[in-house]
């Protein structure tokens, strides 16, 4: 006599197999690999790289005062952005961070002792910035990136806490994170961490030369680019097999910097890489705005020509992944009038707008008639058939920038309705893009939430 | 200090790059021809000529202009449509309380100069941008249009050294 009986036996088996995928789906995302893992090659102790050590500060501030030092690492690590509130004081905290099981608020890093890191010890910094363990052992949630700023030397981990506490101590206690049962269980992130934190320093990959490991060091110790650009497993773990192929982030796209020719940046120069980080701009490519101007704003502008060719250099190295839905960008101009190349199945509305509100600076072709900046022909965001960043900077604006042609779009999310700048970027996708969008007043009322 | 072309004219401006050029205009040269509405180029009534095209002043950071051509309403009637514009307007009276009308000729200058027989779609959309309470809408299309006769008959007349 069986214990099942032949009815029973069936979900018996189901549910079996149902664990054993679910099992072998955990087993996939526990044994992915690390961010650097891409390329071969043997992994060396800073001191045996023959080539130089590519952590610390570029040449030129070698013998700079710590304080210094700490400046322009706290700006490669980009700790600004992060920790700065919408119109609140730099390193002071509070900014929120809106996620489907709750919000989440940076902490405050000048060095007030009571709502700062004032009594951080020189060990009690390494730990939070390393291994994701704040005062009193409570476990952070990695939207603190330490699972990338644990590849930072302790040296350069240092002389950021030495800049931060010469900042002017705030008083600022920023809201309390509030996440649902069971993400409000911080003791959680511990697993998270054993499984997903390598907690290891950086180590120069004795195969590649000097630039390379010295764009390594910066892309990932320091800028952790792919904390928005590398897609997320389901326990929110960076799957470093689709390294760097582009994610939503904060209700933008974050997109594809591989090599990939159509959907990444194998259509760009190095020069134009370069350009970009530095000044948010690159000719014929496209301007930075939303978390990437802030990226550029708060930390690249600052870094050196060498330290921007060295990312560059990192960049090109990583494997091309491709973005099925995004196509090549049209570099064809449109026609410089406006009775020619409208697509027949775009509102009219969004061409009433256009022409109200964007055709003075944007142009009809494409090709800003004012400022480089404000060129729409070639751009990712206008050949991405969500139009998902376009609709965000039509509603947000962009400012800021180093370049001598500053970016100075005014923001329009106040002035029009959901229906009219979905209008809008549908028609601008449709004019000057290699696929028309079909953004809808939800889409947009979405995504003015998401910010 | 920042040089800017203005009207013909190279002047010095001691202001920072990011300074809109409309703050330059007004508050540093003193051209007070051109007017501040809304600051985020929705309404047009800044608009001055940036290499003949037309462009909201109040969002053109100085620092990106270089060394291209700055025309203001003071300037205008030195442009080839520019002159043919002005008088249309005054033969129409197009202007009602006046507070848009030096950005409304801006923008219907610079569209004559790239489109001198513009059709009514051409002029909606190059006049999309300037808004006007007083509702002159209709006027200034009726002015746009003899502007561009007057343009045509002083091309044939062969009065070229005005236009060139």
């Amino acid at each position: 006599m069986t214990l099942l009986s032949g009815r029973l036996r069936f979900p018996f088996y189901a549910a079996g197999a149902v664990s054993a995928a679910v099992f072998i789906y955990f087993l996939w995302i526990v044994l992915g690999p690390g961010p650097m893992h891409f390329v071969g090659g043997k992994r060396v102790p800073i001191g045996t790289y023959g080539a130089g050590d590519p952590t610390g500060v570029p040449e030129v501030l070698s013998r700079a005062p710590l304080i210094e030092r700490g400046r322009y690492l706290a700006r490669a690590a980009d700790c600004e952005a992060c920790h700065t509130s919408k119109d609140g004081v730099p390193y002071s905290g509070g900014r929120a961070f809106v996620l489907p099981f709750g919000t989440l608020y940076s902490t405050n890093l000048t060095p007030d002792p009571e709502t700062g890191i004032g009594r951080y010890t020189n060990t009690d910094f390494l730990k939070v910035l390393h291994r994701g363990i704040g005062l009193g052992g409570k476990r952070l949630y990695p939207a603190m990136p330490y699972a990338s700023y644990t590849y930072m030397s302790d040296a350069d981990a240092l002389a950021i806490k030495a800049y931060l506490f010469t900042l002017q101590p705030i008083r600022m206690e920023g809201p309390q994170t509030n996440l649902k049962f069971p993400f409000n269980q911080r003791w959680l992130m511990g697993i998270w961490a054993f499984i997903f934190n390598p907690d290891k320093r950086f180590e120069p990959n004795a195969q590649r030369d000097a630039q390379w490991n010295r764009g390594a060091y910066l892309a990932e110790a320091m800028a952790h680019c792919g904390e928005c650009h590398t897609p997320r497993n389901l326990l929110q773990a960076l799957n470093n097999r689709a390294k760097f192929s582009g994610t939503a982030q904060a209700g933008w796209r974050a997109y594809n910097i591989t090599p990939d020719r159509a959907s990444g940046l194998g259509d760009w120069s190095d020069a134009d890489i370069a350009n970009y980080l530095i000044t948010g701009h690159a000719d014929g490519h496209g301007t930075a705005a939303g978390p990437m101007g802030e990226a550029v704003d708060d930390s690249f502008k600052y870094l050196t020509q060498a330290d921007a060719a060295a990312i560059v250099a990192y960049l090109r190295s990583v494997p091309a992944v491709a973005t099925r839905d995004l196509p090549r960008p049209k570099t064809r101009v449109a026609p410089s009038s406006a009775e020619e190349g409208v697509a027949g199945n775009v509102s009219p509305l969004g061409k009433a707008v256009y022409a109200g509100a964007c055709a003075s600076c944007h142009g009809w072709s494409g090709v800003s008639p004012v400022m480089a900046v404000a060129t729409l022909t070639g751009v990712r965001a206008v050949n991405d058939p969500t139009a998902i960043n376009v609709a965000q900077v039509i509603i947000s604006g962009a400012l800021g920038h180093n370049g001598v042609d500053t970016a100075n779009m005014p923001a329009f999310g106040d002035a029009y309705s959901d229906e009219e700048i979905a209008s809008v970027a549908n028609y601008v996708t449709a004019r000057f893009g290699a696929r028309t969008s079909a953004l809808t007043a939800e889409n947009v009322a979405k995504l003015r939430a998401s910010d | 200090m920042i040089d800017l072309q203005i009207n013909g004219e190279i002047k010095h401006v001691d202001a920072p790059d990011r300074m809109p050029l409309l703050w330059v205009l007004r508050d540093l040269l003193g051209l007070t021809g051109t007017k501040f509405g809304c600051g985020i180029a929705q309404c047009g009534a800044c608009t001055v000529h940036l290499n003949g095209n037309a462009v909201r002043s109040c969002v053109l950071p100085i620092g990106s202009i270089g060394t291209r051509a700055i025309t203001t309403i003071e300037g205008v009637r030195a442009t080839p449509s520019g002159a043919s514009v002005q008088q249309a307007w005054l033969a129409a009276e197009v202007v009602q309380c006046g507070y848009c009308q030096s950005g409304q000729i801006m923008s219907a200058s610079a569209l004559l100069t790239t489109t001198p027989h513009p059709t009514d779609a051409e002029i909606d959309a190059a006049m999309a941008g300037n808004i006007c309470r007083c509702g002159t809408y209709v006027r200034i299309r009726a002015a746009i249009k003899s502007a561009a006769q007057l343009a045509a008959m002083r091309g044939t007349d062969g009065d070229r050294t005005d236009n060139v």
